[in-house]
Order: structure tokens, then C-alpha cells, then sequence
């Protein structure tokens, strides 16, 4: 239903408005001069060529007969039917920088992940920043070298660019289906709430009904005021069973929602750093009974301490304390009067299994 | 009058004390003592700001630590009630103790009250005092004037740099009158010795706001310190504060707005390109390093504030593809060009921010990092541009400020797009609501920054309510009644017509000329009997309107006219107070008045109508919200899902909330009284609901009335008040001196001591029980024991042996 108006009507609106420069860009094709006000359905479109706008109809008109140049004074882009679209954003500027900005997203999406850290991310993320900022308001020689750099990094890093693109699609798939099972989620809470109030009406409902069949068969006062309490213990209980009920699932849907954490990413665990090598893999010869102090002393040996013929050799006292206290103490545990009772030769296990032995029946051995 | 609590020395400021003040003292003390929250509620009109300012004044000059006081009110006035209450307290407890303690009070509002440069004072609206006040104050202003530029300056705020910057104000309690005062008298600024003297004060008074909105409280509340005593009083509508300070709307004019504001910021840019590239470079050298924030951003005049964002994000890097200034603006920009494309479509949208973010990264390929740090961002680049005409920036601020929240919460907050003002409506206005739902995020800091938080108001039923709503946890949860010597008000329940057709305000029956009619003749019948002056509130400006000129028509109005002058409230606060001002007029002056108004306007909270202000109150239908609101019916269904509070019940709790504010606005005292007539027939059921202090006070036999009945009831209860009153006959029952105070501690002492000795017998008995299960041997010996009648020492020995 188009409300084209006469066309003598539209010559004399024109002449009336000496306003025109002031219609905003939304209001006239800059082509036809064709106004909103005379056509409420005018739709712009833009080519990414040179982003000027004019209405559809021109679009039709102009390039219907295949490419032809674009009718904009001093624009001499030769454009073609297919390239033409409606613009997302109202100015055109924004609209051309979004463009702009998608290819370069294509080819520069690298994750934060991918760096060793934060401020490389940032000096990346500015980098790229300043590259897009070139190709948007730069001049002809900085867009050319914006140009060229991006072409380099897109062949340099092909792989990468490729597995991210991989990564990003999969990423935003599980998004909007997280999106979409909270949405269908929230609209069962929903559905469910109604019912619920719902049934509680019901249930309201036949109480009521209960009692005045109660009145009618004209029951006791008593039972009519038990049967209302039954009803509400009833209400009360299901009511308890319903708020623990949703109270699990809460419970559930919370315990879905910390296992569905998208964008972060499984980080792989570095292996934990292997300790020194332990040639016996357990048993440990540090000294259990006694310590060696470093101030012990020996007379004789005293002046050896710090004799360089002696240390040349390898020779350290503290070698030989530590020998020596082991050699004392090495002794101590073992009874040598056992072990001559029990016979030499035997381990020192068998000792204390017959030590144990002769214990239990030491009275049978006095009678001996 | 001076006594104890506990070990507590209590120095309160009159002469007699209310016995519900002194339970209100007691809880008081057990809630800081134990270091936990609390909501309390008191009627009105019984003394609470005093009560609570004598109770934590000694605690804190008690205590050692000397924690501070920060009390919350909500207006203006309340506030300087309050300054003015504490004065007095000072000044008793300085004549009981011989001497000035060491104490200072302030109380802290904006700028435009606390003003006092010639020009700036004389400006109207608050926001250009603000902004003038600021390009006066700010520190680069000062810096340039130090390098010998030529600009104007404020002499009250360069006169503080003078002083000693901890001792701007001898001790005392500062009113905000008397800082004014004082401040013309020495010539420094009023508002920034406020703000500068916090630190040092042991009492803080200032509104919710100062507090709860996170774009001021980072700025002016940052400071204080972990152990502060946080006070709401009036806190009946806190939730609503909470979420009001974190939602925005954004229009399409403040997106224009903020399309210019951004065009300003890059010609600023570019000409500081040209003159000072030094300065970018400094201020971009420290987003590299990613020291945002940790110097000067915090000083009190920085121009814009940010939203609460976590404690991670502020101490992160910028992130780095707005860190150039250029690159920021185009940043800003795209933003601002997307919401404007939002803006263009012509149906309702509701969505999350996480899906409004996706479809945001899909079409301008901005993520979701860069749009956090947005507010910060543009602050750092205001100060960096030494920008002072701030106003300007205004909706660049608030895009930048909603671009942040919404980048940072994911759940709470919601998108409502509507084009349309209304249903009906032709012409698209396109708003952009942004809006919390839940008001535990506002308050979530406060309640983890402060240990006693301590939520008080005249009328906050049900009290457990707010710790489900606000999210947190209570020590002491109290509702006092009023001791009464005798009935001073009467509420009364009003369901049926002197027709006895029933009378309600629901969306069905409103408008039906019988209910209309039912209640013209109410307001009638109660003109008549009423002494002075009548107070009437109604759900809604609308319903109001609608109302009114159906009595005209049926010459209802005439006939009200005969008794008393009638007064109407409007949206317009000027009109109001002038209506206002008549009213008491016509009050002190013959019949007196009545002031028709909404449940929900500025004359329902905040306005006292006591004694012969407000002899009636009639509260016309139950005040319900709009429940069309696309905002309200998300909240509620946020409540249900998170706190499980279902919608009916959110929706009757704040009816009910409303109207029991608005019965509390007649009785403002122990010796005043009032009539409180509720006209709804969804009141009966509504009834418990109503705070204790009025519920208790609602006998059966006045409820569920018709409109005569009511008349004949309100006519004994109005000869009874009419019978003369002494104070006397309030003693020892509705008000206490020291002695009956005296008694009623001792009494209450032996109850203590009773309970606690019953329960020390049981622990006895039952300690003996579980000996007599214990080993024979040990029961032998203690047998035996007890046989030979020993004394206390020696059963002890054995009982230990026994073990």
C-alpha cells in the first residue's frame, strides 16, 4: 500500500519546503530526492564499494541492466546489483569500519590463551588496533601498508587463523545452544509456576467443596474443623515436598550449569618436576638413633682437620665421625647374651620370635 | 536520665524513657556485641533515632576501639533531625560528665546545599552546581594556577589548604546548618570540609545513597574503615534504593547526546594532540602498566564515577585496544551506533545481558573485556583532557556506565527495550531500560565491608523479608509493640458500604459507580466526625484523578466541601507543598482540611501530619504496584526463581508496606492520636501483614465493617481521646523514669537468673543421669559419698577421681 502521492502534489511539496538540506540522511535519497514523507516504505541501500547510499528504487532503476557507475557526484566506483544491501548501522562511517573490521577479525583471532600472558595479549590487541585504524582513517600510503601487513600475517599464520576460526565457531555453536537451553529452561520455571498456582486453586477449591458437602450432611462441628486442618496439613505437605523438590532440581540445574562453563578451556597440566634421582628408590641411611653433631672433636686427628695433604686425598673428618658413630651405635639393639643362649647364627627376627617363645612359656622352662 | 545495660553506661538525653526504647536498647547492644546484623522495627513516633543514638554513642565512647557511627537516613530533613537529636545528646552527656568529650559529628549532602560561593550557591539545579563547583576545585585547575595561569578559583575550597588537613572543624556535632555557618565564618567550604573530615569523625550522617550507589560510594565512602557501625533508618524501601541506583535508561535523545559527547572528546583529543602530546603519552604510558587507579583517580574531586566492578578487574591492565585515546573514542562510538540501530525496532525486547553482549560482539565486534573497562576508561581520559564543562559528558558517562555493568553482571540485570511510551501510543519513544532485579547486588558491598549493618524503620513487616530480598544473615530480628497508657489510635477495617455492598479497588470493580459512591460516602461520613485535619490516600495518581471527578459528578465533593476545605496532591512538587502549606493552615485554623493524595507520593513518606494535623487517615483501597510494568513483572519473576518469594506475595508485601507508611504518618507520638481506617475488602485478609505494633491494635470486633459501623465505633474512640489526658497517667506504663526503669531491669535480671538456674538444674539432672548409667564402682562411691555427708570441696575430689 504505497502512498504515492500526485505528482503535481509532489512538485508544489517541493517547492513549499525550503528546509530540504536539513532532512536528515534518513529522510531523501540523495539520488532521486525521493522523501520518506512521500513514500513511507523507501528503503536505502549501500554498496561496501564506496558505502553511499540511495533508495532501492534507484538501485533497481540504475543497475538492473548490469554494472554501471555509481551516480554519486565525484564517485566514480563501478558497481554491480549483487553488492547492494541495506546498513545495519546509521552511519555509514560505523558501518564501513564494522566491515572493515570483520575481515580483519578473520584473520586476527588469536585467543588470549594463545599468549604467554597479559601484556603480550594487550600489545597484540593494540597492534591490531592500530593496523584497523589505519585501514579505517588512514591515508592512501598507510592503508596500503595496513593492507600489506595484514596480507603477510594471513600467510604467515594460516594454520592458526584456520584451527581459531574452528574454535571461535564451535564456541559461539554452544553458546547460543546454552543460550537457548536457558531460555527453554526459564520458560519451563515459568510453565511450571503457573501450574502450581494453579493447582493450588484447585486444591483450594474442592476443600471448600469438601466442607459444605460436610455441612450439608450436617457432620459435627469437630469433624468439619478436622477435615479443614487435614486439608491443610495436606496443602503444607505437599507444599514442603514441592519446595524440596524444585529445591534438588535448582540443586541439579546449578550443578549442569558449573559442568557447561564454556570458553574456559581445559588447561592442560604441566607434569609435575621430578625430584632427585634416588638410586634405592626408598630406604633411607640417614642416622635414626643418634646425630651427628659438626663440633665433635678428636685429639689426634685434630690437626688433621685442616691438613691440605690429608684433604687432598679426600679424607674429611666429618666422614670419619660419622663412620665412627656408626660403627658405636651399629651395636646397640643386639643382645649378645641372647643371642649366645639361642644359638649363633640366627637372624635377628628369629631372635625376637624366640625371645617371645621363651616369654610365653618361661614357667614350662623353669620346670625344665 | 543515666543507667546501665549490662556493663553499658547509657546517658539518655530525657528524663523518661519509653519501655519499648529500652527493649529496642537492649537488642541493640546484643547485636553489636555480637558483630552481626539486624532488623529492627519500631513504631513511629516513639523515639527511635534518639534511642539509637544514645545506645551506640556509649558504646562507642566505651569501647576502646572507638568504632565509628555511619547513619543512613533518607532525606533531607531526616537528617538534619538527626544532627540536631545528637547535638542534644552531646550536650546532655557533656553536662552528666563534666566536660567535652572528644567527638565530632558531621553530616554530609551535596554540593548545592552546602554551597557557599557567591555565584555557584545561586545556581538551581544540583547538577550545574556540581559541574561549576568542580571546574572551581579540581587539581589541575589548582596546578595551572600554580604555574602562574590566569583562572578563577574558589576561595572558600583554596582556604581549606591553609588549615591543618586532619583538624578542619573543632570537635563537636556539626548541623548542616551550623557548618554553613561556620564556614562563612572562616571562609573555607563547607561540603569539602565534610568530606575531608570523615576520616576523623566518630558519627557520619548522610543519605542512602552515599552508601548504596556505587557510583558515589566508591568516591565518598571508600575510606571508612572495616568496624563502622552502618545504620539504615527508614529503611522500609531500601530494596527499591538498592535497585534504583543500579539500573539506567537510555534514551534516544541521550544517545544523541552521547554521539555529540564523543565528537567533543575527539576534537579534544586532536587539539591535545597538537599542544600536549606529552600528557597522552603519560597517561597511556600507565594503562600500559596497568597502574589504573592507584594514585590520583581516587581524589575527591575526580569528575566521574564508576560503577562497582570486581577487585580483580581494578588492579588488571587495560586492555589493549582502548588504551589509545583515539582508538577508545572509536570504540565509544561503535557502541553508541549499535544502541542506536537497537533502538530502531518497534517491539517489546526483553533479553540477558549475556545474549545482549553476543549479538553486540556479532555485529560491532566488541567483546566483552574492553566493554568492562569502559567507564574506567573514559574517567581516566576525562582527567587526562582536563576536561571541566562535565555536563556535556553527561550521557557519554552514562552509556560508558551502562556499557560496564552490563558487560560485568551477568545474572540480576535485564534488558527491557520499549519502543512505545504506551500501548496506545502512535509515536515511538524508544527506551532502553536497563535494570537490576536484584537488590542484594547493591548492598552485597556493604554487607561485606561493615560487620553490624543495622536495618531499621517504623514500619519493615515482614521482617524476614529483607534478610531474603537483600541476601544476608541476622543476629536479631524484633518487632516492639507500643505500650500504650491508653488506646490513642484505632484501626479499623472498612469493607462494605453503609449499603452493604462490599468496596474494593480492584481492577474489576473500580470504576463501577456503586463502589465510587460507597466510597464518597465514607469520606463524607468521616469529614464529618473528624476533628481538624483528614488525610486520604489513594493506590494511584490515576485512579485518584478518576475518582475525583466522579464525585463531582455525583456531588459528593459538594457535600464534603460543607465540613471541610479539600486539598489534592499533584506530580508537581511545588504545587504539593504549596496544598501542603494550606493544609496545616486550614488545620490550626476552624474545620480543618482534607489532603487527598497517593499512597505512593512524596506526601506518603517523609510528611508528618501529627496532632491536629492528621486526626484520620483513610486509606482508599489497597496500594498495590502497577503490575503491567514489564519491569516489575521481571522482577518478580526474578524473586521467585532466585529467592523464591512468589509474585503474590512480593506484590502484597509492598502494598502492604505502603499502606501501613501511610497509617504511620498520624501518630507521631505517645500523647497524639488518630484514627486509621483501612477501605479495601482485601485488607481483612491482609491484616497480618500489617506491622505488629498496628496489628496487635485491631480488635476482631473492628474489622470486616460497613461504612456506619465504622462511623459509630470512630465517634466513641474520638469521645474517649476528647477526655482529658494527663501525663501522669502514662507512668510506669507507657513511659518510665529511672526508677520504674530500675525495677523493671532488677525484674528483668531475676528472670534471667530464674531461666538461668532452671536450666542449670536441668543440666544437673541430667548430668546426673548420665552418671547413674556410668560404671557401678563409680555410683558406689558416690553413694557412699554422699552417705557420709561431705562438703563441697571434697565431692569435687571425688567426682574427679571418679572420671
Amino acid at each position: 500500500m504505497s502512498r504515492k502521492a500526485p505528482p503535481g502534489a509532489r512538485s508544489t511539496t517541493i517547492t513549499t519546503t525550503p528546509s530540504l538540506p536539513s532532512l536528515g540522511p534518513d529522510e531523501m535519497c540523495p539520488v532521486c530526492k525521493t522523501m520518506r514523507y512521500l513514500n513511507k516504505e523507501m528503503k536505502f541501500l549501500i554498496n561496501p564499494e564506496c558505502y553511499h547510499s540511495m533508495c532501492s528504487a534507484c538501485v533497481d532503476r540504475l543497475f538492473n541492466s548490469g554494472p554501471n557507475q555509481c551516480p554519486h557526484a565525484g564517485c566514480h566506483k563501478t558497481l554491480r546489483r549483487k553488492g547492494f544491501r541495506a546498513a545495519f548501522f546509521g552511519d555509514l562511517a560505523v558501518e564501513r569500519e564494522v566491515d572493515i573490521r570483520r575481515r580483519v577479525a578473520a584473520v586476527f583471532n588469536q585467543k588470549e590463551e594463545d599468549f604467554i600472558d597479559l601484556q603480550a595479549y594487550n600489545d597484540y590487541l593494540q597492534k591490531v588496533e592500530d593496523l584497523t585504524f589505519d585501514l579505517v582513517n588512514g591515508n592512501d600510503t598507510q592503508r596500503q601498508a595496513a593492507e600489506a601487513e595484514l596480507q603477510e600475517w594471513e600467510a604467515e599464520h594460516k594454520a592458526e587463523i584456520e584451527r581459531n576460526k574452528k574454535a571461535g565457531r564451535e564456541a559461539d555453536e554452544q553458546s547460543r545452544r546454552r543460550l537457548a537451553a536457558e531460555r527453554e529452561a526459564a520458560r519451563q520455571r515459568r510453565l511450571d509456576a503457573v501450574r502450581e498456582a494453579e493447582e493450588e486453586k484447585q486444591e483450594r477449591a474442592r476443600n471448600r467443596e469438601a466442607e459444605l458437602d460436610s455441612l450439608a450432611k450436617g457432620e459435627s462441628a469437630s469433624s468439619r474443623v478436622q477435615l479443614k486442618r487435614r486439608g491443610q496439613a495436606n496443602r503444607a505437605a505437599e507444599a514442603a515436598a514441592n519446595a524440596t523438590a524444585t529445591a534438588s532440581s535448582v540443586a541439579g540445574a546449578s550443578d549442569a550449569g558449573r559442568l557447561s562453563i564454556r570458553g574456559l578451556k581445559e588447561k592442560k597440566k604441566a607434569p609435575a618436576p621430578d625430584g632427585p634421582y634416588d638410586p634405592f628408590g626408598g630406604p633411607v641411611f640417614v642416622p635414626s638413633r643418634y646425630t651427628v653433631h659438626s663440633k665433635l672433636t678428636h685429639p689426634k686427628l685434630e690437626g688433621l682437620k685442616n691438613e691440605t695433604l690429608w684433604r687432598a686425598g679426600g679424607y674429611s673428618f666429618e666422614d670419619y665421625t660419622a663412620q665412627a658413630m656408626f660403627e658405636a651405635f651399629s651395636g646397640l639393639g643386639v643382645f649378645i647374651e641372647d643371642e649366645k643362649e639361642a644359638g649363633i647364627g640366627l637372624s635377628a627376627g628369629d631372635v625376637v620370635g624366640m625371645a617371645a617363645g621363651i616369654a610365653a612359656v618361661g614357667d614350662k622352662m623353669d620346670l625344665d | 536520665m543515666e543507667f546501665f545495660i549490662d556493663d553499658l553506661r547509657v546517658l539518655f538525653p530525657y528524663p523518661r524513657i519509653y519501655p519499648e526504647q529500652y527493649a529496642y536498647m537492649v537488642d541493640l547492644k546484643k547485636t553489636l556485641d555480637a558483630g552481626g546484623n539486624c532488623v529492627l522495627e519500631m513504631p513511629s513516633g516513639t523515639g527511635k533515632t534518639v534511642t539509637l543514638l544514645s545506645l551506640i554513642i556509649a558504646y562507642q565512647m566505651q569501647s576502646r576501639e572507638k568504632r565509628k557511627l555511619i547513619y543512613c537516613s533518607r532525606t533531607m530533613s531526616e537528617i538534619e533531625k538527626a544532627l540536631v537529636e545528637l547535638r542534644n545528646l552531646m550536650k546532655f552527656r557533656a553536662d552528666r560528665l563534666g566536660g567535652e568529650e572528644d567527638f565530632r559529628a558531621l553530616g554530609l549532602t551535596s554540593r548545592k546545599n552546602l554551597c557557599l560561593h557567591p555565584s555557584v550557591k545561586r545556581e538551581k539545579s544540583g547538577s550545574i552546581v556540581d559541574a561549576r563547583c568542580r571546574s572551581l576545585t579540581a587539581g589541575f585547575v589548582k596546578e595551572k594556577r600554580e604555574k602562574g595561569e590566569e583562572v578563577e578559583t574558589c576561595i572558600y575550597h583554596d582556604n581549606l589548604d591553609l588549615l591543618e588537613p586532619h583538624n578542619l572543624v573543632p570537635n563537636g556535632v556539626w548541623t548542616l546548618d551550623g557548618l554553613l555557618r561556620y564556614g562563612e565564618e572562616h571562609k573555607q567550604c563547607p561540603y569539602f570540609t565534610a568530606r575531608r573530615m570523615m576520616q576523623y569523625c566518630n558519627v557520619i550522617i548522610y543519605s542512602f545513597h552515599y552508601l548504596l550507589d556505587p557510583k558515589i560510594a566508591e568516591r565518598v565512602s571508600k575510606d571508612l574503615s572495616k568496624d563502622c557501625i552502618v545504620v539504615f533508618d527508614e529503611a522500609h524501601n531500601i530494596d527499591n534504593v538498592c535497585i534504583e541506583s543500579l539500573s539506567t535508561d537510555i534514551t534516544e535523545d541521550s544517545l544523541r547526546r552521547a554521539t555529540r559527547g564523543a565528537q567533543n572528546l575527539e576534537n579534544k583529543i586532536n587539539e591535545m594532540r597538537e599542544s600536549d602530546q606529552k600528557k597522552l603519552q603519560d597517561e597511556y604510558e600507565k594503562l600500559v602498566q596497568g597502574l589504573r587507579g592507584s594514585d590520583d583517580c581516587q581524589q575527591e574531586d575526580s569528575f566521574m564515577s564508576n560503577p562497582t566492578l570486581p577487585d580483580d578487574l581494578i588492579n588488571e591492565a587495560v586492555p589493549g585496544n582502548i588504551r589509545r585515546a583515539e582508538h577508545f573514542v572509536a570504540f565509544l562510538r561503535r557502541f553508541i551506533e549499535y544502541l542506536k540501530t537497537r533502538m530502531k525496532v518497534r517491539q517489546v525486547i526483553s533479553e540477558t545481558p549475556p545474549s545482549f553482549l553476543a549479538h553486540l560482539k556479532e555485529y560491532t565486534f566488541i567483546e566483552k573485556k574492553p566493554l568492562r573497562f569502559c567507564a574506567e576508561r573514559l574517567t581516566s581520559l576525562v582527567r587526562t583532557l582536563e576536561l571541566t564543562n562535565i555536563e556535556d559528558y553527561q550521557p557519554l558517562q552514562e552509556v560508558a556506565t551502562f556499557a560496564t555493568l552490563v558487560s560485568t553482571y551477568e545474572k540480576g540485570f535485564l534488558l527491557i527495550l520499549e519502543p512505545y511510551e504506551s500501548d496506545t501510543a502512535e509515536v515511538p519513544n524508544p527506551i532502553l531500560h536497563f535494570t537490576c532485579l536484584d537488590a542484594a547486588i547493591a548492598i552485597k558491598p556493604v554487607f561485606d565491608r561493615f560487620s553490624s549493618v543495622i536495618i531499621t524503620s517504623g514500619t519493615i513487616s515482614p521482617l524476614e523479608m529483607y534478610p531474603k530480598m537483600l541476601n544476608f544473615q541476622t543476629v536479631v530480628q524484633e518487632s516492639y509493640s507500643m505500650t500504650l497508657a491508653r488506646k490513642s489510635f484505632l484501626p479499623i477495617i472498612v469493607t462494605r458500604g453503609s449499603d452493604q455492598a462490599s468496596i474494593s479497588t480492584s481492577f474489576q470493580v473500580r470504576n463501577e459507580p456503586s463502589v465510587v459512591r460507597n466510597y464518597g460516602n465514607l469520606l463524607t461520613e468521616f469529614a464529618k466526625i473528624t476533628p481538624d485535619g483528614m488525610v486520604v490516600f489513594f493506590p494511584s495518581y490515576l485512579y485518584m484523578e478518576s475518582i475525583i471527578s466522579m464525585w463531582q459528578g455525583m456531588g459528593i465533593l459538594d457535600e464534603v466541601w460543607k465540613y471541610k476545605l479539600i486539598l489534592v496532591e499533584t506530580p508537581d512538587a511545588q504545587e504539593t507543598s504549596l496544598a501542603l502549606e494550606t493544609y496545616r493552615t486550614a488545620c490550626c485554623n476552624g474545620r480543618g482540611a482534607v489532603l487527598l493524595c497517593v499512597a505512593r507520593g512524596k506526601v506518603s513518606e517523609g510528611i508528618d501530619f501529627d496532632h491536629q494535623y492528621g486526626r484520620t487517615v483513610l486509606c482508599i483501597g489497597v496500594p498495590f504496584q502497577y503490575t503491567e510494568s514489564r519491569i516489575l513483572k521481571a522482577r518478580l519473576e526474578f524473586l521467585r526463581e532466585t529467592y523464591r518469594i512468589r509474585e503474590n506475595d512480593f506484590l502484597s508485601f509492598d502494598a502492604m508496606r505502603h499502606a501501613a507508611q501511610c497509617l504511620g504518618r498520624v501518630l507521631r507520638g505517645k500523647d497524639d492520636y488518630g484514627l486509621m481506617v483501612l477501605a479495601d475488602r482485601r485488607f481483612q485478609k491482609k491484616r497480618a501483614q500489617l506491622p505488629k505494633w498496628i496489628n496487635q491494635e485491631i480488635r476482631d470486633s473492628e474489622t470486616n465493617l460497613s461504612t456506619d459501623m465504622a462511623v459509630s465505633s470512630a465517634r466513641v474512640f474520638l469521645r474517649r481521646m476528647a477526655q482529658p489526658f494527663r501525663t501522669k497517667d502514662q507512668e510506669g506504663v507507657s513511659i518510665w523514669n529511672l526508677e520504674q526503669l530500675r525495677i523493671h531491669q532488677k525484674k528483668m535480671q531475676e528472670d534471667l537468673i530464674l531461666e538461668l538456674q532452671a536450666e542449670q538444674e536441668k543440666e544437673v539432672a541430667a548430668a546426673e543421669a548420665a552418671r547413674a548409667a556410668a560404671s557401678g564402682v563409680g555410683r558406689r562411691v558416690v553413694e557412699e559419698v554422699s552417705d557420709y555427708e561431705m562438703d563441697e570441696d571434697d565431692e569435687a575430689e571425688m567426682m574427679a577421681l571418679d572420671v
